[in-house]
């Protein structure tokens, strides 16, 4: 029996199964038949299509991986003294510990017991071998994550032959949720062949609008390298709060965060980068500018206009000076502005070793530069915002690309109706463009535009929608008879996102194939108006495995079609396993369902 | 500065004067003529829900002696609730995110007891139970004094002036004098613990922090028709093979440790055993008693209208089995020997049509001429006598009397022994059933559900494919969208459109946390603040002294006891980011209040 999980269209999917039959690149990863004997059984099994793994299988594996062969439903247990081989990385060994510890201790019982056969005969498995064949390769954008593991029903070793660290720390994840029981086994007979469909597979996190403590921070990482997503997108800093203590300039966590128990350190930084490391997973910040830096105006109040004013003066939306409470955008026209930011940029840089960096740039409010006299004058004297908008760009992006860093915008910076710069001031080589607005039109207006992009669609991907707004003294909640009513009180991102919904969306609807290959993959985000460590994990999980597996495998079965009334049994598996690993992930469904497989379905499917 | 809620009602104004007669009161009879301005987050005094009344004319504290005690009459029950306070007291070192506005005088003596003094002592806790309490700490005396009708009101005492103490050393506001008393009786949470399972310390934790909002029911719908968590002794199988397993059943033991720290916490434990719909999982046991069982919920190719069930999970119970009655006699006599509560719940909603239809034998009743009211009326005719000769009052769901297909002739049901729980169709129902002449309790889905607007939880559903219609309220939605926000909750006036006389038949309110996507990993966040919003409504109201809505300084005051909550132990999510409450006034819609 082989289970295979394919890639968003069946016209690349069959592609991918050449490429894998013939040894050769495919589409993201140059390919390496570790051990060919099995390939070629592979490729003869090809020709029949498989049954789906039902959720009775002992391999349920989230996300999905690419290949898996598993003709038997065998299984035999871990040895007592089982360990993992390797050569020694010094990010690729924290991480083999932690992971022989977990498989030890875990003892994971699934939720529905395997049908397998764990022989009692066969030797135990004594060993996971596992092999890297460059040890250098750095975590960054596009590693080689592509990995295969082979545990044969007989030897006393499996083998996890992986590209980079990267890949290997993949592949360990994957042997992880392999085990289960007490004592421990695993399927054998098993060959998995696995590489992510999207590079870029990651969580944006809102620390800015409420503090999150680095062990937050911690867990989430965490569970992200469980799920397989490998960038922690950080949007430190807003107009709320600034709790990132850059040691060049003090004063702006000292005077604009929270409180001096909710600054990030630079020794706190170090841990949550070392962390990421040893998890497989990147840690991209984010410094919001010019808008969104209301908190700044706490130490440098000359640098930024419209501080801390009302957000909503007049009557109608076009006199507002935010998006939302919290008023403030770094004025472009006065020097020192660029003096404290080149001075935020290079220790950002410094203490983050990513080699994205994110900028910002999105929602400036025209009243907001308007409400400032410097700004005032230089308009009236036939001055546009997007001129001040360009100066910024300008006078920041240059400095950010001397520091080797590939910079990251929100697509506002390209797209937006009234302020927005020229693409000239742009260069496509050393930008990146994070699409939020409009579904996939304008992930296509951004690869048309020639820049690569990141999705995070707010209708698809925004994780703390649907949960009203959060205004006080909002006379919309009146009435008593429109609790139904959406439009009364919604937030401007209803509905919720449910896993269906982040399952299905593909973020590259509607794109040509060269188009496609711009889209370098997606980030869910949370926006922390109201979130905080109190209910993080509940928002984040299982909605973002959801992600993690259409940007890992895709969301379609072997025939083209959307895998996601399968996909739904296994969801609930791996939400319990990661509720046990330690992580509040939300319930997507009772229990009953989990037991009464197919009975929850809203249509009857077998 | 006093402020008064205006929601008086003759009877409360009534208790008022009596109050002025006494000497504690003279002083707040004189200043309640002068209109007070409105409390602000800055102030020492912030109370959730808001006091009816609070008189505190100058801004001054005090601190607790080292030495602090608690001096109360014994009672079993009281006891260990004043033992709980004290350690609080002494122990909470709450620091306000807004620091309070008030001078600590060091000069005047710490505080070294509060004196409570309770009228009747053998007050049980039922429903009605008188809960008023006066609280008064003077600017000089070393006492503070806590005067309560009952045992009852005596803790929600205790937990107006928990929440009335701050800092390091702990601190109290002094010159204070507080009377208060609910407006509604009946305010509730009710939970679902069939469709996924919650551990009892989950329970327990929800009951002390409904106490600490002055909330007083906890409705439990244990069973339905995904799982039979509860150990009944006469019917051992129910749970044995209704419930997820062993380690998900409720013991008899674990019922009376609810029940106990219910008592302890002023919370009443009313237990529903809902029938004869959502009863699924008592086939396991009894396949014979009932219809439909184990199907798909919703045939292939069918309409609406012949579904199996609202959703996955059929049964009803068969009123046509003989042995259904006998079954659930044993439970019923069980529920009302393991909770002392005199409200028992019997559920009785949504019957589906075509889950009796599917039974054979009901099949062949129907064809004879009779009808599913009729089954109904036979079902209830069968319990409903029983349960009340246990001595309880029944509350039903409102579909019992309101359902447009399978429904009862009021004649059925008994006005003196029955209560409705109207959840649909919001003020409209709640009317319709008191103008039938029955007691309500108001669980609106349009603004009491906290489980809504997660979308639906169905799988294999196509309704998601759609690659451009993310932001399509209509796909993939939950039937009772949107959320309800706090602010939808808090502005719910639960007798709107009625009058007078109507109003009295509404005992309180409750909110629903049904489980189809909520289990113990988000039980706090689900429930509160947003719990918090209704307790204050049913305690105090929700208009200021000047009749209007008083939810944009609500917000400020909610932030703070959310924060207060979450340093207590319940995870209650946030409403806004913690900037809105440094900057008070800055995050609302619109500049003035």
């Amino acid at each position: 029996m082989i289970s295979t999980a394919t890639p968003t269209k069946p016209k690349q999917k069959k592609a991918i199964e050449m490429r894998i039959c013939e040894g050769k690149k495919s589409m993201f990863q140059v390919f390496v038949l570790p051990i060919p004997k099995f390939a070629i059984i592979l490729c003869l099994t090809l020709i029949f299509p498989p049954p789906a793994a039902s959720l009775k299988s002992a391999v349920n594996v989230w996300p999905k991986p690419r290949l898996v062969s598993w003709p038997r439903p065998l299984a035999k247990f871990l040895s007592a003294n089982f360990t993992i081989d390797s050569s020694y990385h010094q990010h690729l060994t924290p991480a083999i510990n932690r992971y022989l510890g977990l498989v030890r201790t875990e003892h994971y019982h699934p939720l529905i017991t395997p049908f397998v056969i764990v022989s009692a005969s066969a030797p135990p498995l004594q060993t996971l071998s596992i092999n890297v064949i460059d040890l250098a390769v750095p975590l960054q954008h596009v590693a080689n994550e592509t990995y295969s593991l082979s545990i044969s029903e007989a030897g006393e070793t499996a083998y996890l032959t992986a590209e980079t660290a990267w890949g290997a720390m993949r592949g360990l994840e994957t042997f992880s949720q392999l085990v289960w029981g007490n004592p421990p086994a695993v399927p054998v007979g098993l060959y998995i062949w696995d590489a992510p469909l999207f590079a870029h597979r990651g969580i944006m996190l809102d620390t800015s609008r409420n503090y999150y403590r680095v062990e937050d921070i911690l867990r989430t990482i965490e569970a992200m390298s469980a799920n397989k997503l490998n960038v922690f997108h950080w949007h430190i800093t807003d107009s709320h709060s600034f709790p990132l203590m850059v040691p060049s300039e003090p004063e702006l966590a000292a005077k604009g965060s929270y409180g001096p128990d909710m600054i990030y350190s630079p020794s706190d930084v170090a841990k949550i980068v070392q962390f990421g490391m040893e998890h497989g997973v990147r840690v991209l910040p984010e410094i919001d500018s010019p808008g969104h830096t209301g908190s700044w105006a706490e130490a440098y109040p000359e640098i930024v206009a419209c501080a801390n004013m009302f957000w909503l003066p007049g009557s109608n939306g076009a006199d507002q000076l935010a998006a939302e409470p919290g008023t403030g955008h770094l004025n472009p026209l006065n020097q020192k502005t660029y003096e404290v930011l080149k001075n935020v940029i290079r220790d950002a840089s410094n203490m983050f070793t990513e080699t994205f960096y994110h900028g910002g740039a999105d929602e400036i409010i025209p009243g907001c530069w308007k409400a400032d006299p410097t700004i005032r004058s230089f308009l009236s004297n036939g001055g546009t915002l997007s001129q001040l908008l360009e100066k910024f760009i300008n006078s920041t992006l240059p400095y950010i690309i001397s520091l080797n860093r590939t910079v990251v915008y929100w697509e506002d910076v390209l797209l937006n109706d009234v302020v927005k710069v020229d693409s000239s001031f742009l260069p496509r080589e050393h930008t990146i463009l994070q699409t939020w607005n409009n579904g996939s039109n304008n992930t296509k207006k951004i690869v048309e535009a020639g820049y690569r992009t990141i999705v995070s669609s707010s209708e698809f991907y925004y994780l703390d929608c649907g949960h009203r707004d959060f205004l006080g003294n909002d006379s919309r909640y009146d009435p008593q008879t429109t609790g139904q009513d959406s439009k009364e009180g919604a937030s401007w991102c209803d509905p919720f996102k449910t896993w269906q919904t982040i399952y299905n969306y593909d973020i590259t609807f509607g794109l040509s194939e060269d188009e496609a290959k711009l889209v370098i993959g997606g980030e869910v985000a949370l926006w922390s108006e109201q979130a905080d460590p109190t209910v993080l994990d509940g928002r984040l999980w299982p909605r973002t495995s959801a992600m993690a597996e259409t940007l890992w495998s895709g969301n379609r079965n072997e025939a083209g079609r959307k895998r996601s009334g399968e996909a739904t049994d296994r969801l609930n598996e791996w939400r319990y396993r990661m509720v046990s690993r330690g992580v509040k992930a939300e319930p997507i469904q009772p229990l009953w369902c989990i037991r009464n497989p197919g009975m929850c379905n809203a249509v009857q499917s077998f």
